[in-house]
């Protein structure tokens, strides 16, 4: 599958956003002795990147677009957010259980939901991984993590 | 360069037992730091430094120095593994290493890195020993054009490492260079595209961000696919580099080596930049630079002796000048000051039994790290055969862990998990990471010392022409540039056509 519809998407979403920053970062007056200010150098970036959005449309509509080499799995990309949403949930976890405990539901959950077969397996894993996680950050490189009503 | 108390330092040094627990030590502590994504070699330096207060100096630094050596090598472990740079100068090692590991090479891969960093290690270090005071002159002359200049020479490799489309490595270079815009303004102080938020005031950090474009990313497309990639089983069998293989990139080392070692005596610059600019330039001049992305011995020997060559060079000036080449020495410049003594030149006038052990210890630590990397080889490779519904879940813990740990903000993991995003999405799009990456970690210098120079030269762009050294950078980034780009697109041209021989043989 060629992707020159989605490139030609890319190059116009891109020269959009290129005159936004360019009208946008003209708030930041240059002052003084500092005349290159700091809208200087995100005005020449928004430049070149219209420059290279127009030339990727072009390159599009001449068709020189790259192939596609794997398409994105409907059903694995619905997988991917709700991994996504479970780590969300471990973070809010995290400061309610504790870094350790919140880590092993963490794991365990995602484990479950990948179809990782064998309970046992699934636990120890979790398990090991969160506690050596835990003790190389507590006690090995003294960094404090979150800590809940548990550890 | 006193050479009768240097050979009586390597002998104090590399035959003591004490001297060689203590390198043993570092240079672990320095690859499972190096390893974990999110900890870098300046954390595990830096946090080493209290358990030094109680040694003897020149074994606190020797240990320092061990750290810092495994902490670079070892980001090229998790790299190779499981495509997750656990430093960001084995970001460059995952273009060719990761692709290895996924052919069932991992062992070949780690060995040749071993073996990489080792002959880099030891070259930077062997440099710092016998060249600094003159290497160091040639730093101090590095002013804001110099800087831009070698910076612009750094952002050419951009060409080298766009894969397919060299139009769509410019993008992700610029959209990179953009991200750094937001922040405070380093000249002004005047906050850019925060929209208000206090966390952005910072700008993106840099850890994070590389996180997202490297691990998340890899994490997504695993849990999106698991259903349908194949298990790979990694070869345990010949997995040290036969000596045919290293002889074959013999010649990309010893280059990469003079280049990790020059870049990294630069103030300011650091093992990453040495390795990209390294993974380019062997790229650039090689015969079959189509090969390079495929998973060759090649890819993986060049960023690996160029990052770990570095951490010889980044010493130079932080010993002979007092000002450190890269945020580890800037670390290890204030081991030193804890420890009574100031580095600067006087250092090697007034603490020769310092200097000299420093340069024993350095070239121990790369045998050390050689005898760990290659001893631990095996456990290495063992473990790519883990399950894969058990090993994303961990990569996508210590994804999360990682961009935590550096300032322990939630907000960075949210950041890194949107980047995490895009990038997937650019994975599947062939819009590559690593010129975003370059960018990241060029995109400051460029910007700071462009606008310092055209304020020295009231505005006159001529200045990074007129001064010698920083004419030579861009004269020599455009021809990078301009010789990148053509040698490339005439291999891919070639690639293609003996695609579509093959198959109108086949028809």
């Amino acid at each position: 599958m060629v992707v020159k519809r989605e490139d030609i998407g890319i190059g116009v979403g891109l020269i959009i956003l290129s005159i936004w920053l360019f009208w946008y970062v003209g708030r930041y007056r240059p002052v003084e002795i500092y005349i290159y200010g700091p809208d200087f150098f995100p005005k020449i970036l928004a430049v070149m990147m219209v420059v290279l959005g127009l030339g990727l449309i072009i390159n599009a509509v001449l068709g020189n677009s790259l192939k596609m080499g794997d398409r994105i799995d409907p059903k694995g990309f619905v997988r991917m957010l709700i991994s996504v949403a479970i780590c969300i949930g471990y973070l809010f976890l995290t400061n309610i259980l504790g870094f350790a405990t919140a880590t092993f539901v963490f794991l365990f959950v995602l484990m479950t939901f990948l179809k990782q077969r064998g309970i046992l397996i699934r636990i120890f894993s979790s398990m090991a991984t969160a506690l050596i996680v835990w003790g190389i950050f507590r006690y090995f490189l003294i960094i404090p993590m979150p800590e809940g009503w548990l550890f | 360069m006193q050479f009768d108390l240097l050979f009586e330092a390597f002998g104090k040094v590399m035959l003591n037992p004490i001297n060689f627990f203590f390198v043993f030590i570092g240079v672990t502590s320095g690859i499972i730091v190096g390893a974990l994504p999110g900890l870098t070699a300046t954390m595990g330096v830096a946090l080493l430094i209290p358990f030094t207060y109680g040694l003897d100096p020149v074994q606190g630094l020797i240990m320092l120095l061990g750290l810092f050596c495994g902490g670079i090598y070892g980001g090229s472990v998790s790299a190779i593994l499981i495509g997750v740079p656990g430093t960001p100068s084995a970001a460059a090692t995952i273009l060719d290493g990761y692709v290895m590991g996924k052919k069932g090479l991992a062992g070949k891969a780690i060995g040749m890195a071993t073996i990489a960093s080792f002959f880099g290690g030891t070259v930077g270090a062997l440099v710092m020993t016998f060249c600094s005071p003159q290497l160091a002159k040639i730093a101090l002359k590095f002013g804001p054009p110099e800087f831009f200049a070698l910076a612009f020479f750094g952002l050419g490799i951009i060409i080298t490492v766009s894969g397919k489309s060299i139009l769509k490595g410019l993008i992700s270079g610029i959209f990179g260079l953009m991200i750094t815009m937001i922040g405070f303004d380093p000249l002004s102080g005047c906050p850019r595209l925060t929209f208000g938020s206090i966390e952005l005031l910072g700008g993106v950090t840099f850890i994070p961000a590389l996180i997202g474009l490297f691990g998340y990313s890899q994490v997504f497309q695993g849990i999106e696919k698991i259903l349908t990639l194949p298990t790979v089983k990694s070869e345990l069998k010949n997995i040290i580099p036969k000596l045919n293989e290293i002889k074959s990139v013999f010649k990309t080392m010893v280059k990469s080596a003079g280049i990790g070692t020059f870049i990294g005596a630069v103030p300011g610059t650091g093992c990453d930049i040495a390795a990209f600019v390294s993974y380019g330039e062997a790229r650039r001049s090689s015969k079959h630079p189509e090969k390079f992305g495929t998973g060759i011995l090649e890819g993986v020997a060049a960023p690996e002796t160029g990052n770990n060559a570095a951490t010889g060079g980044a010493m130079i000036p932080m010993l002979t000048l007092g000002v450190p080449g890269d945020a580890v020495t800037a670390v290890l410049l204030g081991a030193l000051t804890i420890h009574g003594f100031q580095p600067g030149p006087l250092l090697f006038r007034d603490h020769p039994e310092v200097v000299y052990p420093i340069f024993a210890g350095m070239i121990l630590a790369q045998f050390v790290m050689l005898g760990v990397g290659l001893g631990g080889m095996r456990f290495f490779a063992r473990i790519i055969n883990i399950d894969r519904r058990i090993m994303t879940p961990i990569i996508f813990l210590l994804c999360v862990v990682g961009s935590y740990a550096m300032r322990f903000s939630f907000f960075d993991v949210g950041v890194s998990l949107i980047i995490g995003v895009i990038a997937y999405f650019m994975n599947y799009y062939e819009f590559p990471g690593s010129p975003i990456l370059l960018a990241l970690i060029l995109g400051p210098m460029v910007e700071q010392n462009l606008r310092r120079s055209l304020i020295i030269s009231h505005g006159d762009p001529l200045i990074f022409i007129t001064r010698p050294i920083s004419a030579a950078f861009i004269i020599i980034g455009i021809f990078i540039i301009l010789t990148s780009y053509y040698r490339i697109k005439k291999a891919m041209e070639k690639e293609a056509k003996s695609v579509i021989a093959e198959k109108e043989k086949i028809d």
